[in-house]
């Protein structure tokens, strides 16, 4: 409970309209409403519409010691913007705009609520031949914390995570200071964090537990003239993973390389859970395939590539067609996600997805979506698949190469009926035995982690880098009252 | 950016998913317990927040721009009814404004790519308030003192019935010996004129046999729309049988929401087979432009905006016959706004909303007006009294006009 007193204070620095200690306001903040983590408890929800008010509400909430917890949309999978320890919800949503792109130095700076529709359309509207990087997730998502919680990116073959993407900050701390980091606290320039200390690390997988962001720069991309999508499709993940590899290395201006398994494209394609079989392999179905994106800012050179990525593939004994070509293949009903969007991107693979994990037609999804070293991409397949098998769970897998080849993404979805407490029970035991599983791998580590896998890391990390870690939380945020009960608490 | 070959659900203006196998296909317009396997499937993403076929993502949910908070857009509102539906919530009076503080424009469900919600959210929105009314959370007081005035003088702009026709002149050949009714309905007849006589006088010069019925009442749409179904029911079958005594067999509309209560609402929500056919003003034009049996002669040098009705665009699923008519006029040219067809943006007025959401209806209107601003036009045209009436209760600046297209016809005429 939140005294009216402070809900009055509150009330004061953003104006009535954008505070609410309703019941039905608040129960969309208790929980993400996807994921099979447990539910948290929002007392009092305030979107505030400047930094200064971002301040001020952090300042009244370090003097009464109340939780907050940033939120843009909160749907990060991990149940990391729950609010374990109830308190307030500060819905960012507001902060929603594009204040400067600088096309010398391609990048923008961007309010700490904007989501990807907000940024895409700037860009779109603004500044046509530059793109940002952008994950799947739904256009309503936050791009601030799909940066801060090294979200995986369209061109991640390119910069790497999110995190990567990252030129400075403008954080409001736990005690209500605002501090501006990296070439920003120098200058009116956003270039970039270096060559002073970088201190983007104290807030970069913090899950919002160390500062809020006000601000933030994050790298955009010329958009070439010359791109080619190709969707090579193989027997098995034995069998393509290694084309995928030695693709990795090759340069050839690709910008983004991963693979699903036949699951996975099941769930694009929108089908029912209901209607497919669990195992499509078993049917003699091909369970590997492709996404292979090219650029190139002549046609000559495009060419050169892609017919080295052709040449690539052959030696794998794969042929591959576009992605536009081979979507003609498939039945119109049967084309789901990439057949609805493909049209609109031009043939390009869309890059943000709706309705989150419906494909189950349950509403429910969760993964163990870990960063990885790019040696297991097989190994962590085959162990997911056999645990997913188990649970009576089609399995679903995915995998991205990163920053050239240098590590990858790999991630195993779980889907299920978010109507049915027993499904949701499954679900979170499922999710465990996977996560375990792929542990004996080593190097497996998960973003985004929700608190069960926080814990399992604690135990097992390097005992320094655990201290060290509670003494910078406990610096920022003395009094722990940002995001508390997610991630690794502060020292006291 | 609207793609030609666009397929739309049946009867409607929003676009059928026809990559999505295994749908699940529900009869129409039932009590929310049939939508109960479904609405849980929303995760509120975000997407019903803004135009993804747009290249400038437009927001699209006047609800949700102005209430802020999630509970205000469909994703909050489909996930409120969840926890309804699951006794996580209880109706208070709370929620029952949250789910009337939205004008059910349907841009929302347009956006929504889970065919189930896609299909079925406009229902469960309307289902919402049929509830809230059951267990008196709902209507609001503005809607009750409309309603009880409708079922008294049948108007709800608290006018007599008496001066229903207080608009009519003598030029207006009417024959009561016709078949085919003009149905004003009440915003032409009480507070948009123009839009009235404009209608009658191009029925009257095109020598068509038509007649206005005296005893014509409000068509029941803003009390249905406020979930009062019972009530607007029985305000639709005093209709139904008032104009089948009088042999009607095809009747006119110049309102996008008499137009839709007659064609959907009447038949497939009430049940009630009318059999009459129901024609809006556009159709009827461009058939007998096409027929050779109208000529567009005067020229009127404009640059227009056409702004897409809510109940005759998404609901109803008429977008391309007002703009082919409009092409028609000589002198017109017609731009569009970014938001246009299936992604426009709502006028703020219907849902019941004007009368009781001041705030969220002027701030729906000025954006729209300001949209069309943008655009260069001289003019914002609509096929609706209603849309016109609140561009004009908010337009400010002197350098836009608001029409109805029943009027521009008529100078054109
Ligand atoms: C269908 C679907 C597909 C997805 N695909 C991808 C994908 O391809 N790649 C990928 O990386 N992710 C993906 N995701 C997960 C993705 O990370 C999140 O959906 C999204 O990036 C998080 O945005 P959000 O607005 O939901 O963040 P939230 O859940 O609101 O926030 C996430 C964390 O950031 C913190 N936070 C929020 N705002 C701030 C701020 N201003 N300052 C400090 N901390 C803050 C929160 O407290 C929380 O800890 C997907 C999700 C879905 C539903």
């Amino acid at each position: 409970m939140i005294s009216s007193e402070i809900i009055t204070k509150l009330e004061t620095i953003v104006g009535e309209r954008y505070v609410s200690d309703e019941p039905e306001i608040q129960y969309l903040y208790h929980y993400d409403f996807i994921s099979a983590e447990p539910e948290g408890k929002c007392d009092i929800v305030i979107m505030p519409g400047t930094a200064e008010e971002v301040q001020n509400i952090v300042k009244i909430a370090n003097n009464f010691k109340i939780p907050i917890v940033p939120w843009v949309s909160g749907i990060n999978f991990g149940g990391i913007a729950t609010p374990r320890k109830g308190g307030i919800v500060i819905d960012m949503r507001r902060l929603n705009k594009v204040l400067e792109v600088n096309e010398d130095d391609m990048y923008a700076v961007v309010e700490g609520g904007i989501t990807w529709a907000d940024l895409k359309g700037y860009l779109n509207k603004h500044h046509p031949d530059f793109q940002a990087g952008i994950t799947w997730s739904p256009p309503g998502t936050g791009v601030i914390p799909s940066h801060l919680c090294y979200g995986m990116f369209n061109l991640g073959m390119l910069g790497g995570t999110g995190a990567e993407f990252i030129n400075g900050l403008e954080v409001v701390l736990g005690s209500g200071e605002l501090v501006k980091i990296g070439s920003c606290s120098l200058s009116s320039y956003w270039y970039g964090r270096q060559p002073l200390p970088d201190l983007s690390g104290l807030f970069i997988g913090f899950e919002g537990t160390t500062g809020i962001i006000t601000k933030m720069a994050i790298k955009l991309w010329p958009k070439l003239p010359f791109r080619t999508d190709y969707l090579p499709i193989a027997q098995t993940v034995e069998e393509g993973a290694p084309m995928m590899l030695k693709l990795a290395k090759a340069g050839l201006g690709i910008i983004d390389l991963l693979f699903i398994n036949l699951g996975w494209a099941q769930s694009l394609m929108c089908l029912d859970q209901a209607n497919v079989a669990n195992d499509p392999v078993e049917l003699g179905l091909p369970d590997f395939l492709g996404l292979i994106t090219t650029q190139a800012y002549t046609e000559k050179q495009h060419e050169a590539q892609c017919e080295a990525i052709i040449d690539i593939c052959k030696e794998f004994n794969l042929d591959p067609l576009t992605l536009k070509e081979q979507m003609k293949s498939f039945p119109e009903n049967m084309q789901g996600i990439m057949g609805h969007l493909t049209p609109s991107t031009g043939g390009q693979a869309p890059v943000q997805f709706w309705g989150c994990w419906n494909f189950s037609r349950g509403g429910g999804g969760e993964w163990v979506g870990s960063y990885n070293t790019t040696r297991n991409v097989v190994k962590y397949y085959q162990l997911s698949r056999d645990v997913s098998l188990k649970y009576g769970k089609p399995p679903q897998y995915y995998c991205r190469f990163m920053f050239g080849g240098h590590y990858c993404v790999t991630r195993t979805n779980i889907n299920f009926n978010k109507n049915n407490p027993e499904e949701i029970l499954n679900a979170r035991k499922c999710l465990k035995e996977i996560h375990d599983a792929v542990q004996q791998l080593e190097g497996s580590i998960m973003y985004k982690p929700p608190l069960w896998a926080v814990n399992y890391y604690n135990d097992k990390m390097d005992r320094n880098m655990y201290q060290l870690i509670k003494r910078v939380k406990g610096l920022l945020d003395p009094n722990n009252i940002m995001n508390p009960g997610q991630g690794i608490e502060g020292e006291k | 950016m609207v793609q030609e070959s666009r397929k739309y659900l049946k009867g409607k203006g929003i676009t059928k998913l026809i990559n999505v196998a295994n749908q699940i296909m529900l009869k129409n317009y039932q009590n929310l317990d049939q939508y109960k396997d479904i609405f849980y499937q929303c995760g509120k993403c975000g997407n019903c927040r803004t135009a993804y076929q747009e290249n400038g993502w437009p927001r699209v949910c006047p609800s949700g721009e102005y209430g802020k908070f999630e509970a205000y857009y469909l994703g909050g509102k489909n996930l409120l009814t969840w926890g309804l539906n699951s006794g996580k919530l209880e109706w208070t009076e709370n929620l029952a404004r949250i789910f009337y503080q939205c004008s059910v424009c349907h841009a929302c469900l347009q956006q929504c790519n889970i065919p189930e919600i896609h299909n079925y959210a406009g229902e469960w929105l309307m289902a919402m308030r049929e509830e809230a009314v059951k267990k008196g959370f709902g209507p609001m007081k503005e809607h009750t003192l409309y309603t009880d005035h409708i079922l008294n003088e049948y108007n709800p702009y608290l006018e007599k019935h008496e001066k229903r026709l207080n608009w009519l002149t003598k030029d207006i050949n009417l024959d009561p010996s016709g078949d085919i009714a003009y149905f004003v309905g009440c915003t032409s007849s009480y507070r948009e004129q123009t839009v009235a006589l404009a209608t009658a006088e191009i029925l009257s010069s095109m020598h068509l046999k038509f007649k206005i019925l005296k005893e014509e009442h409000c068509c029941g749409s803003p009390v249905f729309m406020t979930g009062q179904a019972e009530k607007a029911k029985e305000i639709a079958e005093n209709n139904v049988n008032t104009f089948s005594e009088e042999g009607i067999k095809k009747i006119i509309t110049s309102c996008a929401g008499c137009y839709r209560m007659w064609k959907e609402v009447y038949p497939n929500k009430f049940k009630l087979n009318h059999g009459m056919e129901i024609v809006h003003l556009p159709e009827l034009l461009i058939t007998e432009i096409k027929n050779g049996k109208i000529d567009l002669n005067h020229s009127l040098d404009m640059k227009i905006t056409y702004h897409d009705p809510c109940h005759l665009g998404r609901h109803m699923g008429m977008y391309e016959i007002p703009r082919e008519l409009l092409k028609k006029i000589p002198g017109i040219e017609l731009v569009e706004m970014e938001r246009n067809r299936e992604n426009a943006w709502c006028c703020g007025s219907g849902g019941g909303v004007r009368s009781a959401f001041k705030g969220l209806s002027e701030s729906a209107a000025n954006e729209r007006i300001q949209e069309a601003l943008e655009t260069g036009a001289d003019a914002i045209v609509s096929s609706c009294p209603f849309c016109l009436n609140q561009f004009k209760s908010n337009i400010k600046q002197e350098d836009l006009k608001a029409y109805d297209i029943s009027e521009l016809i008529n100078k054109s005429f």
